[in-house]
């Protein structure tokens, strides 16, 4: 069993879009994975071709009530934020140990800072997308400061949605290159793919096979799979398929 | 994927199209006011302490029983603001930065001697390596 915590710093940086490709990859590998979204209003369902009207089940709920989509069971667990036994439910459910056999993807809001900076704590990878925006940049200290060094060792970085056609996006992934070394563990081109399948209510997979998006998020899953085996973090056995390398 | 995409590569007879790489070299990048003030965040010195494997990270903190974990729900109130980065924290910062950019070779060498005034001038700083790989020296 695995745990893995998608959050990022900042809102609208692709944090859900990396769960939910992430699930798909390691899915596709054998896992038997499941989705928590802890967002008010998650967006997880449309990038499993879901339609807007599709309600994901709590994480109680009976199995025979789950959204299950490629193998993937998708849950939400809105209260987890003020919920004291989250955490300890997790750990009785085996999520604290290693393994890829059953692995768990928690898409965690941005502004659940708190519940993410604990989770973090206990999980196997931390994986945090960023943006190009300068913004975001800019909430980097912050985020450094309230992970500590402890939270950081577990932290690996993507830089999502690049387009390096533009000089600011160019030169700010430049810069957490250089910041994150080894930390940065792949960059997700931009492609309007991405938006178009979920218009179309259709997999990325489906509608755009030759999608470069798609073909980043692959190579992530395949830096991010060995990691789940081992307490290692992710980003110190990537070296060899770093994009920072 | 875009129609006029589509039907550019069948145009072209091809099945997806090849990526050009618009990568920069990290010293030909003008440093925007945005990331020098980063580079002097001493908060972004927490990433050069934070271990890489699981056993040498500090122990995930034991599992709070229900009741001490709610009482961490009660908002606590912020952090004071990080004061000023003092320069020498900075530089070190910026050092260990172009440390980085230098390679493994250079780890374990003292940091190269820097133009005079250079310390305080992160853009002199990135002239000077500039400079330095332009001459193929870096």
């Amino acid at each position: 069993m695995a745990l893995i915590v998608c959050h990022s710093p900042k809102g609208g940086t692709g944090n859900t879009f990396l769960a939910a490709h992430m699930a798909l990859g390691l899915a596709e590998a054998g896992a038997d994975v499941t989705v928590l979204s802890m967002a008010a209003h998650d967006t997880l369902p449309f990038h499993f071709a879901l339609p807007p009207s599709t309600t994901l089940s709590a994480l109680h709920a009976s199995s025979e009530d789950s959204v299950v989509v490629s193998g993937i069971d998708l849950r939400h667990a809105r209260t987890a934020p003020k919920d004291p036994d989250f955490i300890p439910m997790l750990k009785d459910l085996g999520y604290f140990q290693t393994g890829r056999d059953r692995t768990l993807i928690l898409d965690v809001p941005s502004c659940e800072r708190n519940l993410a900076r604990r989770l973090v704590n206990h999980a196997c990878a931390h994986l945090c997308a960023l943006d190009t925006a300068p913004e975001t940049l800019a909430l980097l200290p912050q985020m450094f400061d309230e992970a500590g060094k402890g939270g950081l060792s577990r932290t690996s970085f993507v830089i999502n949605r690049l387009d390096d056609t533009r000089r600011l996006a160019r030169h700010n992934a430049a810069f957490v290159r250089e910041l994150m070394g080894p930390r940065l563990i792949g960059r997700i081109r931009l492609d309007e793919s991405v938006p178009e399948s979920i218009a179309m209510l259709q997999t990325l997979a489906r509608y755009a096979p030759s999608s470069a998006a798609l073909a980043d998020v692959r190579r992530l899953v395949d830096i991010v799979l060995p990691a789940l085996d081992t307490d290692i973090s992710i980003w110190s056995g990537a070296k060899s398929s770093s994009y920072a390398a | 994927m875009r129609v006029d995409a589509s039907n550019l590569l069948n145009r072209l007879g091809r099945q997806d199209f090849s990526y050009k790489e618009f990568e920069d070299r990290f010293t030909e990048l003008e440093l925007w006011p945005m990331l020098e003030a980063l580079l002097k965040d001493p908060r972004l010195l927490e990433l050069d302490g934070a271990a890489a494997s699981g056993a040498a990270a500090p122990a995930p903190e034991s599992l709070p029983s229900a009741q001490t974990q709610a009482a961490e729900f009660v908002p606590t109130p912020p952090r004071p603001a990080a004061p000023p980065a003092p320069e020498p924290v900075a530089t070190d910062s910026i050092s260990a930065l172009f440390r980085r950019y230098e390679g493994p070779n250079a780890a374990a060498a003292p940091a190269p001697p820097a133009p005079a005034g250079s310390g305080q001038d992160v853009r002199a700083m990135l002239r000077h390596l500039s400079e330095l790989g332009s001459r193929g020296e870096i």
